[in-house]
């Protein structure tokens, strides 16, 4: 219509164009008449006459114009509209899919490994809705596959402490039978046994703390705490560990600041984590070591050290040493009988009490292990510190 | 003489606790499963028992639920290899009177032991 309208514009233009030319030729004859002085009455008529033509034909056009810019305008919206209605049709068709993609991806990402797409409507869509529904899929089948592994090792893992203990329990026990009869022995005898059970207890501990790690890793290590005296029980395990701290002829002390509060804590975790700390002091550190335990109250903390003025932990291993299966230089070097998991299990564990765990060693001068449990703990087998902090 | 019940299913361990057993001064019977467990406290009521968790056939746990329910309060410790008492999924209402894990720490137990007969 708008095109019509134009091209009717040009048309009355052109005209408009060749009426003035006329106009001024019509005119410009009749000037040169009365200029020749033979035009008379008409041809002095003819001038204004020809003016107020022109005049009427410039009003003509400009209201023709303002008609044609109307048209061209009214033409143009009209066509935008039905360029954005069509757009606006699309877009509809295309926003569904896509919005119903968004909100599958967030769920896929936020691990509900079910949610898929609806396919159909435009080709593009379909083919993106059938591509995410694949990749959920593929998702899907993957942790299934990733849960029963995970399933199976934690399977494998228990039945392998349970059936390993049996017979451990016979080598261990009968070497104690022996050893029940030692004045029967030889001393060479003696010390074979010593080694036998030696070796037994290295081989609890190790299956002891290969299961507490599939337990933390199935998230299933759990505490069950309940409120604990920290002095009788550190200096409980301090009297115990000396008989060995002793062989080595290391120093094994401890410095308990008085009226630490009742906190709460499973015990024999922290007895664990304990033994672990301190029986790497002594293995770690050479013949007449001496270790250091303190425990003191910190803000609304307590803190436990394990000190030792042994060969201390490289810089380079220090960001390390709570990873599992991670072992100090002498570890490897010397005959130390750890596993290279007590310092991941003690983390694990401080964690699950809403409390930290750190570590500070200068080569050449010794190390220094902390752990700090919050003296107000988070619910029970909750251990969030933010939890403990709103509580206190 | 105080009579302990002991039960494991591997003769092993059933010769190596009645041997700790009995150079303590206890008086021995043993039990390979569940079953025999109930058929020598029916012969004759021990004043404990030591039951391993585990055993083919008859668990010690199932032969210790029918005992209870037949009415025999013997005091009972369970024998587990499992580290953690959870893991023996050891239901409650049993009466039991505490878990020993396997490797055994052979002091303790016996001091247990002596505890429940009150020696």
């Amino acid at each position: 219509m708008a095109v019509i309208g134009v091209g009717r514009f040009i048309q009355k233009r052109q005209d408009f164009e060749d009426s003035i030319a006329r106009s001024y030729q019509v005119e410009m004859t009749a000037r040169v008449r009365i200029a020749e002085g033979q035009g008379g009455g008409a041809a002095r008529r003819e001038v204004p006459k020809q003016v107020a033509y022109r005049e009427q034909l410039r009003d003509n056009i400009s209201g023709d114009t303002r008609d044609t810019a109307i048209l061209v305008a009214a033409g143009l919206i009209a066509g935008l509209t039905g360029a954005l209605l069509l757009f606006s049709g699309l877009i509809a068709s295309l926003r569904r899919p896509l919005e119903a993609l968004v909100d599958a991806a967030g769920r896929l990402a936020a691990g509900d490994l079910s949610a898929r797409v609806e396919v159909g409507g435009l080709s593009e869509t379909a083919t993106l809705g059938a591509a995410f529904n694949e990749m959920a899929d593929q998702l899907q089948a993957e942790a299934s596959q990733r849960e029963q592994l995970d399933r199976l090792k934690d399977e494998f893992v228990l039945t392998a402490s349970h059936e390993l203990r049996s017979p451990l329990t016979s080598v261990q026990g009968f070497a104690e039978l022996l050893m029940m009869e030692r004045e029967t022995l030889t001393p060479k005898q003696v010390e074979t046994v010593e080694i036998i059970l030696d070796n037994c207890r290295h081989l609890v501990r190790l299956i002891n703390d290969l299961l507490d790690l599939a337990r933390s890793d199935a998230g299933r290590l759990a505490v069950k705490m309940r409120p604990t005296e920290l002095a009788p029980l550190i200096d409980e395990v301090v009297r115990t560990l000396r008989a060995q701290t002793e062989g080595s002829n290391q120093l094994l002390e401890e410095d308990l600041e008085t009226g630490i509060p009742t906190v709460s804590v499973e015990p024999d975790r922290i007895r664990q984590i304990l033994v672990n700390l301190i029986t790497n002091a002594h293995e770690y550190s050479p013949e007449g070591a001496n270790i250091g335990v303190k425990a003191r109250v910190i803000g609304d903390e307590v803190e436990v050290s394990v000190s030792d003025d042994g060969p201390g932990i490289p810089e380079n291993q220090l960001d390390h040493i709570f990873e599992r299966f991670v072992r100090g230089d002498a570890g490897l070097t010397q005959r130390v009988g750890g596993t290279g998991l007590g310092l991941a299990i003690s983390k694990s564990l401080v964690e699950l009490h809403g409390g930290s765990i750190e570590v500070d060693s200068t080569p050449g001068e010794g190390s220094t292990f902390r752990f700090r449990l919050p003296l107000r703990p988070a619910a029970e087998g909750l251990a969030a510190p933010a939890t403990a902090d709103a509580s206190s | 003489m105080t009579m302990v019940l002991i039960a494991d299913d591997s003769e092993t361990i059933l010769l190596l606790m009645r041997t700790r057993l009995e150079l303590a001064g206890y008086e021995v019977t043993t039990a390979a499963d569940g079953q025999e467990v109930i058929d020598r406290v029916a012969e004759r009521e021990p004043d404990v028992m030591l039951l391993d968790a585990m055993m083919p056939r008859k668990s010690g746990i199932d032969a210790l639920r029918e005992l209870r329910a037949a009415g025999h309060r013997i005091p009972t410790l369970i024998v587990s290899a499992h580290q953690n008492p959870d893991d023996a999924d050891a239901p409650s209402g049993l009466e039991i009177d505490g878990f020993v894990t396997k490797p055994i720490d052979f002091d303790r137990l016996l001091a247990e032991v002596a505890t429940l007969t009150g020696a």
